[in-house]
């Protein structure tokens, strides 16, 4: 099989590295980086279990090919705390009971990472918009919304202060 | 135990929440060891066939392949657990003998050292099929006599029963409403597929599997049968898992023991897991149900028969498929004190894929179809199905006919109360829908579910609590947690006994090597069954630790009172010892004793306890385009006792959720055996732009048997939405809906019914 280097940043940290062109960059992350906090639960870019950020953007990792990251910066789950210190979103997951099984949860706090990111002061419909590419069978869906309305709050006030 | 608790009652956040929301949670699907081989199934096109030759020679001349195993040469596994007891080897779900019994099912396995040879390999493969007539209608698998199915025919099983005198009892009634309805085959969809598991066979003849299982005690039982093993030498471990609800205690360990014998094989770790499609085609549904039902009712609201019979069809294996049918009756005449019933169920074969266990269990089927004859008659003799409901439902301190046990707490009439007064019952439902094509409605269903399943099938709970010398403890309990959060719970009630701080326990992960003996996650029992263990295996540290301090404290353990940290005499609390303090001594310090306290306790549940819920559902229907929107949902439920309450509304919201999915959206379609459906895109679950608001409220009616008067919740919460919502349709625009899932063309038919008269 064909392979290439690709080089992208993980995280914060810049990585060669080098994969084959079919590759889809969830493998690449989960298995060759050992990254299995973004999960797979269709493969076919039907549940959002596997989003990640990609540019400041969320993506579907099973849906993209490792080689069009290249060049690129991707944050995942692991990427979002500061040494022992959650994240405003992981806090708030916790806080709202936004978790039951939590195999929703990395992708869908990295869809409301990206979605804070965009829009700093998002609305609640803004946020079920957002969210509705993130199948939850557990939650309800309602506990997870409201969690991200209130890591977005906590981010306001944490750069106004 | 005083009512003034300082951790059970507050709702703790999850103690798994920081692993689940860093990513460091690892699942099964997440597992990866030295020298893993990847394993897969070839699987049937056909419905039925007879499988006469399978030529695996190609496949295993290809490089990387290390095993494969047919159907031929596999080890039986028993099914179910209730056939544990039972030396006999039923039948199983998938490589059983050489019939193959549904699209999608089995045939061999094969082991290899990377996913791409495992494909390859799987298409080298040969299989000469030849074709059985297949059966897909139940009706026509009950009158088929010349196809069978299994062995023993095509029905799997049958049940009858009479309670009082049906005739007596339609002679007694004014009116009598009959309907037949039907029910869809609903598919669990938590976001890990099912059917993933590692296991490792040592060169030593030590076998661990690790396995999102529900049952990880009973996962181990069926691996030492099936490979001959003895217990001991069984370890199995479950990781974190991605929902469950009732599809990891069925298939799943078919699967497991194919893995292992992989292992066996190979003597190396093997690692199966099943793509979301094999998830949706080929483990187990809920069962699509036909039931018709009579009912018989006086002008004044009294019910004085209902008449059942239910034709469930299991498809191509059956797992629960007892239980199930049996937890229709159980719920269906414990809910109600209609003194004159007759259940009659039969189960059938049919060439599709199998139905399992599925919250609720049986419950939603039964509770849609007795729930839409009591909306209607309400309706007929013009009362508020709210009073028909208080009128006849089994109080408190009555007898359950079928449990044949004394009902010790029933909270239904505060449910309904509550929820009504909340929801503003009587004002929406004496509402004419009016004359906008959108017309609003309101509708109510309540439901019964039991909690555990103690007597009816082996059901052990046991836990081991070690206080360490800081005066911290060790939680040891089986109970596997799929998301619900029951281990936090155990911590809690624990904790509560211990008078030690919640922070201070730590639960084990569940592994049966270290955890002991628990049926596991099912019916709703862990904060009941598996609080009830932890409860007696704290009280059992307790009295140890206050045989110690009563020693030092120079008084008898009875005058004793525990909480804080502290030990300390009730009518002197000065006279007192730290916990942190007591251990140190008794573990470390004073080497005459150097004993660590360790409590116990293992048994069932004295009883199967009943919770209660009762839903009122506010629709909207466009009498235009047939779409239904459910406005909100006043979901109130008797728990017995929230140990933790925000845990109990999390079920209670995402067991609405389900349930509105069931009622509206879910269902798998086949034609002549093929899913039509097996994908997110085309099986639609509920997303959140889709959801109404949703008001859980907790009602506790302290349950005498329960540890803190809790009983169970996970179930029922999705039970009764579907009934609730159908009643609400029916309200606003006259249609009765005998069919699940509602969709736009059965309303717009229903209402050109109407129109025509
Ligand atoms: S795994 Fe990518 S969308 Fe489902
Ligand atoms: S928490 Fe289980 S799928 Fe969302």
């Amino acid at each position: 099989m064909k392979k290439t280097d690709i080089r992208v940043n993980i995280n914060g940290e810049w990585h060669d590295l080098t994969v084959t062109l079919q590759d889809r960059l969830i493998d690449t992350l989960r298995d060759q980086m050992g990254l299995t906090g973004t999960k797979e639960g269709c493969g076919e870019g039907e549940c959002g279990a596997c989003t990640i950020n990609l540019n400041g953007k969320a993506v579907l990792s099973c849906l993209m090919l490792s080689v069009q990251a290249d060049g690129a910066e991707i944050q995942t789950i692991e990427g979002l705390q500061n040494g022992l210190d959650l994240h405003p979103l992981q806090t708030a997951f916790l806080s709202e009971s936004a978790v039951q099984c939590g195999y929703c949860t990395p992708g869908m706090i990295m869809a409301g990472h990206a979605l804070i990111k965009q829009d700093p002061d998002p609305d609640e419909k803004t946020v079920k918009t957002c969210l509705a590419n993130n199948l939850c069978r557990c939650t309800g869906y309602e506990q997870p919304v409201k969690a991200v309305l209130k890591a977005a709050r906590e981010m306001r006030r944490k750069t106004n202060d | 135990m005083t009512d003034s608790y300082t951790v059970v009652g507050k709702s703790f956040q999850r103690i798994d929440g920081i692993d689940k929301v860093t990513g460091t949670a690892r699942y099964a699907t997440d597992l990866k060891f030295e020298n893993m081989l990847y394993a897969g199934l070839l699987r049937s096109p056909h419905a039925h066939a007879r499988v006469s030759r399978i030529d695996t020679s190609a496949a295993q001349k290809l490089p990387g392949v290390k095993a494969v195993a047919t159907l031929f040469d596999v080890p039986k596994v028993v099914q179910y657990w209730f056939f544990l007891r039972t030396e006999k080897k039923k039948e199983q779900m998938f490589l059983y003998d050489n019939i193959v019994r549904f699209i999608g099912d089995p045939v061999l396995a094969i082991a290899a050292t990377s996913v791409d040879t495992l494909k390859k390999a799987l298409s080298l493969v040969s299989v000469e099929y030849e074709p059985l007539k297949a059966i897909h209608d139940p009706n026509i698998a009950l009158k088929e006599t010349e196809v069978s199915i299994h062995k023993k025919g095509n029905i799997a099983f049958k049940v009858n029963k009479e309670f009082g005198n049906i005739q007596e009892g339609f002679k007694a009634a004014d009116i009598i409403v009959e309907n037949t309805y039907h029910t869809s085959k609903q598919k669990h969809a938590g976001m890990e597929p099912i059917g993933t598991c590692v296991a490792s066979f040592q060169s030593n003849g030590r076998l661990t599997v690790y396995s999102s299982t529900q049952l990880p005690h009973w996962s181990r039982h069926y691996l030492a049968k099936a490979l001959d093993l003895s217990l001991n030498r069984v370890r199995v471990i479950k990781p974190f898992t991605g929902g469950a609800f009732g599809g990891r205690c069925g298939v799943i360990h078919g699967l497991e023991v194919m893995t292992s014998y992989l292992s066996r094989e190979t003597l190396r770790p093997v690692k199966m897991s099943f793509t979301r499609e094999e998830d949706f085609s080929a483990t187990e549904t809920r069962h699509p149900m036909t039931i018709r039902m009579k009912t018989g009712a006086t002008k004044e609201g009294i019910i004085t028969a209902n008449e059942v019979e239910i034709l469930s069809d299991t498809g191509g294996y059956g797992t629960h498929y007892i239980g199930v049918i049996a937890d229709c009756m159980s719920t269906g005449i414990g809910l109600y004190k209609i003194p004159n019933y007759s259940f009659s169920g039969i189960v059938v074969y049919t060439n599709k894929s199998m139905c399992g266990a599925f919250r609720g269990y049986g419950n939603p089927q039964m509770n849609f179809a007795q729930e839409s004859q009591m909306d209607i008659i309400a309706r007929e003799i013009g009362m508020d199905p709210m009073a028909l409901k208080l009128k006849n439902y089994r109080e408190e301190g009555e007898m359950d006919p079928v449990l044949n046990q004394r009902i010790l707490s029933n909270g239904l009439e505060e449910c309904l109360t509550k929820g009504a007064r909340s929801c503003g019952w009587e004002e929406k439902r004496s509402k004419l829908p009016g004359n906008d094509s959108i017309k609003k409605g309101i509708g109510l269903s309540i439901m019964l579910h039991g909690t555990g399943a103690a007597r009816a099938l082996p059901d052990p709970a046991s836990a081991t609590i070690m206080i360490n010398s800081d005066g911290t403890a060790n939680l040891h309990t089986a109970a596997a947690d799929e998301g619900q959060g029951n281990r936090t719970v155990l911590a809690q009630i624990a904790a509560e006994i211990l008078g030690i701080e919640f922070k201070d326990i730590l639960v084990s992960e569940t592994d049966t090597d270290i955890t002991p003996l628990d049926c596991g996650t099912h019916g709703s029992r862990q904060a009941y069954c598996g609080g009830l263990s932890v409860r007696d295996a704290a009280m059992d540290a307790r009295k140890k630790m206050l045989a110690h301090a009563g020693k030092r404290l120079m008084v008898t353990p009875d005058q004793l009172m525990i909480k804080n940290g502290r030990i300390f005499e009730k009518t002197n609390p000065e006279n007192y010892i730290s916990i942190k303090d007591l251990m140190q001594k008794i573990q470390i310090r004073d080497m005459g004793v150097c004993e660590q306290i360790i409590g116990s306790a293992s048994g069932i549940a004295p009883a199967m306890p009943g919770y209660y819920g009762a839903v009122f559902a506010e629709v909207e229907v466009n009498t235009q385009t047939g779409e239904v929107k459910v406005i909100k949902l006043t979901s109130a439920y008797d728990v017995g006792k929230a140990i933790n309450p925000e845990m109990v509304k999390g079920q209670i919201v995402g067991g609405g959720i389900m349930g509105i999915g069931y009622a509206l959206t879910e269902g798998l379609q086949l034609e002549d055996g093929h899913i039509l459906n097996p994908n997110f895109t085309d099986y639609r679950l509920l997303r959140s732009c889709d959801i109404p608001k949703i008001e859980p409220i907790i009602v506790e009616s302290n349950e005498p048997t329960g540890p803190f008067g809790a009983k169970g919740i996970g179930e029922g919460s999705m039970v009764n939405i579907a009934s609730a919502i159908s009643n609400a349709i029916c309200h606003a625009t006259g249609v009765r809906l005998t069919d699940l899932c509602i969709t736009l063309e059965k309303i717009l038919q229903g209402l050109k019914k109407i129109k025509c008269g």
